[in-house]
């Protein structure tokens, strides 16, 4: 009892332990997920040798802090989950961070809550130069035109694909490049070529316990054939059209003839598709650098083997689902001008090394990088820098989108693996979708 | 002779099914420790490898090499120390009120407590963090702790603990001009050691796994809590990376209140069984 009672008093004293910050230095905190990898990239103070997401964030907050010896930026990392829950949380409780990392399709609803600071004169003052954002990143930062976030990437909706089983099912070029269907009957025709020459599916994508991508495949066929699946105003949805009947009867179709790899979660769903098991996984830019790596291992089934395209355009218009992640200044953030001042610095510093970023797999959010040498030279890239303006999302005055997304993903799993008619998913959603709308407005 | 073998056949058809139903209870368990010592670029491919090699003790180093996890372990130990001894004094008070003492409204204001069996904490969750917000507790041991301090299982369970006790020992040590208090300290509350023990274990349990409370009410790492901190170095989308490390994880949170229990398996077993009372 006694050696628990000394264990609980040093603890209590480490817990205490008041932590000052640095001297003559201006802190500002740094709100983010992208996890933390201090143990592989804590000293390494280059961005240039991030490796990753974590990787290369962190290394990016190094480099920052070592060459501003006046401003230190300290991290505060949240996890994706529960993300926006704690910040709000922490909005809540007026303990604001200065700077956080935010989706785009998230940060409509912080800005008509007026809790975000518009940034144009003072992007204009820097020297952050809008008018090269990406046709994507500005729509995805501008509300009521002002610009309200600095933009920090594109990401999208892929399709990554193993060339060698494309070429097995006669799916190939002669020069191995995949040959992609260009309407739904080709797809269909297509996954049945592949099925039969392989005897695998076509397909692998998170069906299980994930919404997100069911919804975002839904949502870019549904952009494919020019529909609006939101009111101008943002206060309802209309799935009550051909568009949505057709987008849905063709993810239930591929389901039901078994070209999608059936019940599998989003891990499952890759490890299906770096074990060889399905031709395509349908998945975000995000995994680009992953799928590469592990497709240059001698072991690998995917060794020489992998390609990745924008989501095949199977309908008239070009559109895949895309969204971003961007840095947003809270208001309250910071309790002087010399932490606002600093904050910019940073956004600044980011700015400049945007092309880092990209690395991920992620689409660059200006102009001059999306078109320069260095980007189209990483592997992969030239094919989806199209998606900067291609990019579809959910329009800005949509409010809480990932309560949406939610919504509709779940009906739509309902649709592939309980096999919900087509008309029931329709109302469902409808009824589901706008009654929460109606809430958000309120 | 075994003495398995002594039993009769029903006996041992009821063992063999326990022993696959624990097996299977801890299949997932054991899985969860044998990925904790896979690298993560291994488990990209192949999470269905239970004792095969390779082995890496790589996840559990870069758990240690978090600079923030023996403070997180700290913050753990504190809150959890605090809201266990905290729930054990007041559980005990309010019980012994509960079954031993007559005041007017003590049916009602029973009920009252119990009605608080059947809100879920979520519920609560908006205008308790309003509340510790208003109060400055945000990031504060303090915040951290207190809300677990109401707890109508500890009363309750305290309540029938103190009602089974005969009430001639307290009126033995009162015709022995003992004080209500010095009976209920000095002879009654050593009574309830395995009940006191038992709430003890859950309590502690309950505080050490919890992770919703300080994901609102922590929002400085200085301030996390060991469940929280380590979800907070989760690296990527959905975990389909980092698998192993994340499975440390489990199992390095796991680790000190599996010892808890193996500590005070005895007191936990005895309570639960109900032969404590003597």
């Amino acid at each position: 009892m006694k050696r628990l009672l000394i264990c609980l008093s040093a603890a209590l004293l480490a817990a205490c332990g008041a932590r000052t910050p640095e001297a003559g230095k201006t802190e500002i905190t740094l709100m983010r997920f992208f996890g933390s990898c201090e143990s592989q990239f804590g000293q390494v103070m280059k961005a240039s040798e991030g490796i990753g997401e974590c990787g290369i964030v962190t290394t990016l907050v190094n480099e920052f802090n070592a060459t501003h010896p006046g401003i230190v930026v300290k991290t505060q990392i949240g996890e994706w989950g529960p993300y926006y829950d704690q910040l709000t949380a922490r909005l809540v409780s007026k303990d604001i961070p200065t700077v956080a990392v935010m989706h785009e399709s998230a940060l409509g609803d912080y800005v008509r809550r007026k809790l975000v600071l518009p940034l144009d004169a003072d992007f204009a003052r820097v020297g952050i130069p809008v008018d090269d954002f990406t046709e994507h990143a500005r729509k995805g930062t501008t509300f009521n035109g002002q610009t309200y976030a600095l933009p920090f990437d594109t990401w999208a909706w892929l399709w990554h694909i193993n060339t060698r089983l494309m070429k097995q099912a006669g799916l190939a070029t002669a020069n191995g490049e995949p040959v992609l269907p260009r309407s739904p009957e080709e797809l269909l025709a297509q996954a049945r070529q592949f099925k039969q020459k392989t005897g695998k599916p076509y397909f692998a994508w998170a069906v299980a316990n994930e919404t997100a991508a069911n919804d975002r495949t839904f949502q870019t066929l549904v952009a494919q054939q020019g529909a609006a699946l939101f009111a101008a105003d943002g206060k309802s949805i209309h799935m009550q059209q051909p568009a949505v009947a057709k987008a849905l009867s063709l993810m239930q179709t591929l389901y039901q003839e078994g070209h999608v790899r059936p019940n599998l979660d989003y891990a499952a769903a890759n490890q299906a598709f770096l074990n060889g098991e399905a031709g395509v996984v349908v998945v975000g830019t995000w995994t680009i650098d992953q799928f590469l790596r592990e497709s240059k291992k001698p072991d690998s089934p995917l060794q020489g083997g992998y390609a990745v395209r924008p989501f095949a355009q199977l309908f008239d218009k070009p559109a895949v689902f895309a969204d971003g992640h961007s840095w947003a200044l809270f208001k309250g953030g910071t309790t002087d001008a010399k932490g606002h001042e600093a904050a910019l610095t940073f956004l600044k510093f980011v700015w400049e090394r945007t092309a880092e970023w990209s690395r991920t797999g992620h689409l660059p959010v200006s102009k001059t990088v999306a078109q320069s040498e260095a980007f189209r030279a990483l592997p992969q890239r030239e094919s989806l820098a199209e998606i900067t303006h291609t990019g579809a999302s959910m329009p800005g005055n949509v409010p809480t989108q990932r309560n949406i997304e939610l919504l509709i993903g779940e009906d739509v799993a309902n649709l592939l693996l309980s096999g919900k008619p087509v008309a029931e998913v329709q109302a469902s959603v409808e009824k589901r979708v706008n009654k929460a709308l109606q809430k958000a407005r309120r | 002779m075994n003495p398995l073998l002594r039993r009769g056949w029903f006996d041992r058809f009821v063992m063999a099914a326990l022993t696959l139903l624990a097996l299977a209870w801890m299949a997932p368990l054991l899985w969860v420790l044998a990925l904790s010592f896979k690298p993560n670029e291994f488990l990209l491919r192949h999470t269905d490898v239970f004792l095969a090699p390779p082995y890496t003790l790589a996840n559990y180093l870069d758990i240690l090499q978090t600079s923030q996890v023996f403070r997180w372990l700290g913050n753990s130990a504190l809150v959890a120390g605090l809201q266990t001894v905290g729930v054990l004094v007041l559980s005990s008070l309010a019980g012994y009120g509960f079954a031993r003492c007559e005041f007017p409204g003590r049916r009602w204001l029973f009920a009252l407590v119990m009605f608080g069996l059947a809100v879920p904490a979520q519920s609560v969750f908006i205008p308790l963090h309003r509340l510790f917000s208003e109060w400055n507790l945000q990031n504060t041991i303090a915040g951290l702790a207190l809300p677990g301090l109401a707890a109508p299982f500890g009363v309750y369970l305290m309540t029938q603990y103190f009602k089974a006790i005969p009430t001639e020992l307290e009126e033995a040590a009162m015709l022995d001009n003992a004080s209500r208090f010095k009976t209920f300290l000095t002879i009654i509350l050593p009574l309830t050691l395995p009940a006191q023990a038992t709430l003890g274990i859950f309590t502690f349990l309950a505080c050490w796994n919890d992770y919703l409370w300080p994901l609102v009410i922590a929002t400085q790492p200085d301030m996390y809590t060991l469940t929280r901190g380590l979800a907070s170095t989760q690296t990527n989308f959905a975990q389909s990376e980092g698998l192993g490390f994340l499975m440390a994880q489990a199992v390095f949170a796991g680790v000190p209140a599996l010892m808890l229990y193996l500590f005070f398996q005895r007191h936990l077993v005895t309570a639960v069984a109900g032969t404590g009372k003597s």
